[in-house]
């Protein structure tokens, strides 16, 4: 259930990672089509705030081509319900995310997408990838 | 029942706060998720006037989510927001997944409080519910309410914070004392709270039919502590702290709101530029 909205506003945090990192691929993703309530007002004010290339791409390589390259200035009913569907209807339940530029991968399970990474800042441990493996092993496995 | 009074705890320099955190509160929510959640069902007021007053079509995040229930909201306009929760607690986000009324799934987002996994200044607003006084350090605390001003637009974001009191009201079944204690009313407090998990929902076991404890930590805030804390937190972000009017330098933040509730304090930030 990781939804296309919550993709375009997500990024790669891996420490020194700063560029090129956005959108992260997803990778053997297992898709589900959900249907949500239409809601235009909310696409109408939301709209500007969409990185529209990332969107239209990572729709593309889930193969939705129902977007148009280049946001539309005419915003119509038709082009709202496929911004909708893309939007809010298309859920990655399995597989992965991955950074374009350092090439983490965040996996997504049970529609939840890890994106745990930081731990101690404090100089205690110098690796940031440094998880509990206890918890680790208890989520990975399930 | 007589109020109890809490345990303090401190937590030695040589330990890992993140170590500590992982001990005494990710691992708590996770074997107390269930029973935990099935107490957490009504949202505080100003919370949910907070998000009710928020323009249709803004995206936001909640910084420990919990169980989810400030994702359905506002009531009234089911949908009309978009909120995404986080959490680092893996059990309490499947339930989040399925808050509120229906079928309808939230989105939900495994992850710590202290993490950046957001595209900067994607959010219009963020919420962080009884989450930062878990943190087992000032300049981790600092550090959370820093991703929260990172994560939305520096134009407009809107962040509200509500964090555990060192005043706790009377309805409150857990007192602490700070009478003995001079420090904790300039500093805050650092204690271990108990959670007595319900019989129904223990594992039987046969061993023992003691009710299963678990320990929670927290760091009680005094009184002021949570404004200066994110007046920090927006200075060392190089932000300057005060309405768009006084300031001379852009951009910056303005605390529009602070205040006591029920046992915690809250503080409403607004971020701006001209
Ligand atoms: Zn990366």
């Amino acid at each position: 259930m990781v939804r296309l909205i919550t993709h375009n506003l997500l990024g790669c945090h891996v420490k020194n990672c700063n560029a090129n990192n956005f959108p992260l691929e997803f990778k053997n993703a297992r898709v589900e089509l959900v249907e949500a309530e239409f809601n235009p007002d909310f696409l109408r004010n939301f709209l500007p705030k969409i990185e529209w290339k990332a969107l239209v791409d990572t729709a593309r390589q889930l193969g939705d081509t129902s977007l148009p390259v280049e946001q539309p200035e005419m915003v119509d009913d038709d082009f709202l319900k496929a911004l909708h569907h893309v939007l809010l209807e298309v859920h990655v339940e399995e597989g992965a995310m991955v950074c374009p530029n350092c090439k983490h991968e965040y996996p997504i399970s049970n529609g939840i997408p890890n994106m745990v990474r930081s731990y101690s800042f404090e100089g205690y441990n110098t690796d940031p990838l440094t998880i509990p493996t206890k918890l680790l092993a208890e989520h990975e496995i399930a | 029942m007589p109020p109890r009074a809490l345990e303090a705890v401190r937590i030695e320099s040589n330990e890992d706060p993140a170590d500590f955190e992982a001990k005494n509160v990710h691992e708590i929510y996770d074997a107390i998720a269930s029973h935990f959640s099935s107490t957490r069902y009504k949202p505080w007021p100003i919370i949910a006037k907070f998000l009710s007053d928020l323009p249709t079509g803004w995206v936001g995040f909640d910084s420990g989510t919990g169980n989810g229930k400030y994702l359905p909201l506002p009531a009234d306009r089911p949908g009309a927001i978009w909120t995404i929760g986080m959490d680092r607690s893996r059990n309490l986000l499947d339930i989040a997944r399925r808050a509120g009324e229906g079928k309808v799934v939230r989105e939900v987002v495994w992850g710590n409080v202290l993490d950046n996994p957001w595209r900067p200044n994607a959010f219009d607003y963020a919420i962080s519910i009884a989450t930062i006084h878990h943190l087992a350090t000032h300049e981790r605390r600092k550090l959370a309410v820093q991703r929260l001003i990172q994560a939305v637009s520096a134009d407009h974001g809107r962040v509200l914070i509500y964090v555990w009191a060192i005043e706790q009201d009377e309805l409150s079944k857990r007192k602490v004392s700070v009478e003995d204690d001079p420090e904790a009313n300039e500093k805050g407090k650092d204690v271990m709270v108990p959670w007595v998990l319900s019989k129904t929902l223990a594992k039987p076991s046969p061993e023992t039919s003691q009710p299963e404890v678990y320990n929670r930590y927290y760091h009680m805030f005094a009184k002021g502590e949570l404004a200066a804390l994110a007046s920090d937190a927006a200075k060392d972000l190089g932000l300057s702290v005060g309405s768009r009017e006084s300031c001379s330098s852009t951009p910056g933040v303005e605390i529009v709101q602070e205040g006591w509730e029920r046992s915690n304090y809250y503080v409403e930030l607004r971020r701006w530029s001209k």
